[in-house]
């Protein structure tokens, strides 16, 4: 065996060894993760989502099972937010064109969920998410559910109630009082990028910045 | 075309097109007012959030200068057509959006409070009927130093707008 020969096949034998290794040791997306800006992976391939069965804001089932097969982009709401909630949904509208330019094959779906699902019905949460994006799915149904599935994503709300003057934290999975009818919310409000196999992929606190969330999930879908 | 590229053009396109407006706004609202405008306040870019037909709230944002040497409060807001005005603040504790209702929000001497998305933000709560964009919002704002000012809001799009002229 001549040298050249000798080294071009050395060569060969280490690039293929290096790429096994990359990718069998990149199953926690270590490679991923440092070349995103703004992401959390949040991806636990132990750490299953429960199982939900909510309603969609055309009151058609809304369950685990919409979440498989695609890409989902989803947050926690509620309607009677005059200022995080909104800028949240327009921010996640943003994103989606600004994938869309890019030319981004797979777009994911844009999903809200109420934290206050009394107040904001399947009728209420269409016309309000709609606003932002014709293609936002608002999501409704029962609280306990909602409670429920919120924990894995590490989101958090306590509702507010004025009493006197006073201002009165009523945490959930606790009723209000009878006859309270006027609260807010106080929330956490991440967005969450779910993967194909419909569990958390990655998170993106607050404040967000739409362009740099893009460049991300691009990122991410790519390299899935 | 790249997603930077995108959203580059798409941010000047939005401040050339809220540079303009807010001028303009700033114009009527000058000649509108400017027998009753003392020089110690001036509200600059007042705009209402465009919103879903049936959103329950809106938010109101602006800037305002404080040119005397004395902190000043705005103390209230009052808007014909919704049920009630408050002035309130969003604060970000550890990741939990806070929404806290103000008694006043003060404007320091020789400084600006810049109302905007996230921070500092006048309420405006069950809406008569929620008004389009482009549509003008009357909101009347009365400070502690007995001055009252009616400003024109227009309604629009957008948030983090001017952010490189706050100077809180």
């Amino acid at each position: 065996m001549s040298k050249s020969t000798l080294l071009i096949t050395v060569a060969f034998i280490v690039s293929i060894g290096v790429s096994v290794f990359s990718v069998n040791t990149d199953t926690d997306y270590g490679a991923l993760k440092k070349q995103l800006k703004v992401s959390h992976i949040l991806h636990k391939p132990d750490k299953k989502l429960p199982d939900f069965a909510l309603i969609d804001h055309n009151e058609q089932p809304y369950n685990n099972a919409h979440l498989k097969d695609q890409w989902t982009l989803l947050t926690f709401i509620y309607t009677h937010c005059p200022d995080v909630c909104p800028t949240v949904l327009m921010d996640m509208a943003s994103i989606k064109m600004g994938l869309e330019s890019a030319e981004l094959k797979v777009i994911p779906e844009l999903v809200a969920i109420t934290f206050d699902p009394k107040r904001d019905t399947p009728k209420v949460l269409k016309t309000y998410v709609t606003h932002f994006d014709k293609d936002f799915i608002g999501i409704s149904g029962d609280q306990a559910q909602i409670d429920q599935l919120i924990k894995p994503f590490g989101t958090y709300y306590e509702r507010l109630i004025e009493v006197n003057g006073e201002s009165i934290i009523i945490p959930n999975g606790t009723k209000l009082p009878e006859g309270v009818k006027n609260y807010s919310i106080n929330h956490t409000a991440w967005m969450y990028l779910l993967s194909p196999d419909g569990q958390i992929f990655a998170g993106f606190p607050t404040p967000h910045k739409p362009n740099a969330i893009a460049k991300d999930i691009e990122l991410i879908i790519n390299n899935y | 075309m790249t997603i930077q590229n995108l959203f580059s053009l798409k941010y000047i396109a939005i401040l050339f097109v809220s540079l303009v407006i807010s001028n303009l706004t700033f114009a009527m609202e000058h000649n509108h007012s400017m027998h009753h405008q003392s020089t110690s306040l001036e509200v600059h870019n007042p705009w209402v959030r465009s919103a879903p037909p049936n959103a329950p709230m809106l938010g109101a944002f602006m800037q305002i200068k404080n040119n005397t040497n004395n902190t000043i409060k705005l103390l209230s807001a009052q808007a014909k057509g919704y049920q009630r005005v408050e002035l309130h603040r969003t604060l970000n504790h550890g990741g939990m959006m806070k929404m806290l209702k103000q008694d006043f929000m003060p404007i320091e001497a020789n400084n600006n409070l810049h109302l905007k998305p996230g921070s500092w933000h006048i309420m405006l709560i069950e809406p008569g009927s929620v008004p389009e964009e482009g549509d003008m919002v009357m909101i009347k704002l009365t400070f502690d130093n007995g001055f009252t000012q009616t400003i024109r809001a227009i309604v629009r799009k957008g948030k983090m707008m001017m952010n490189h002229h706050h100077a809180h």
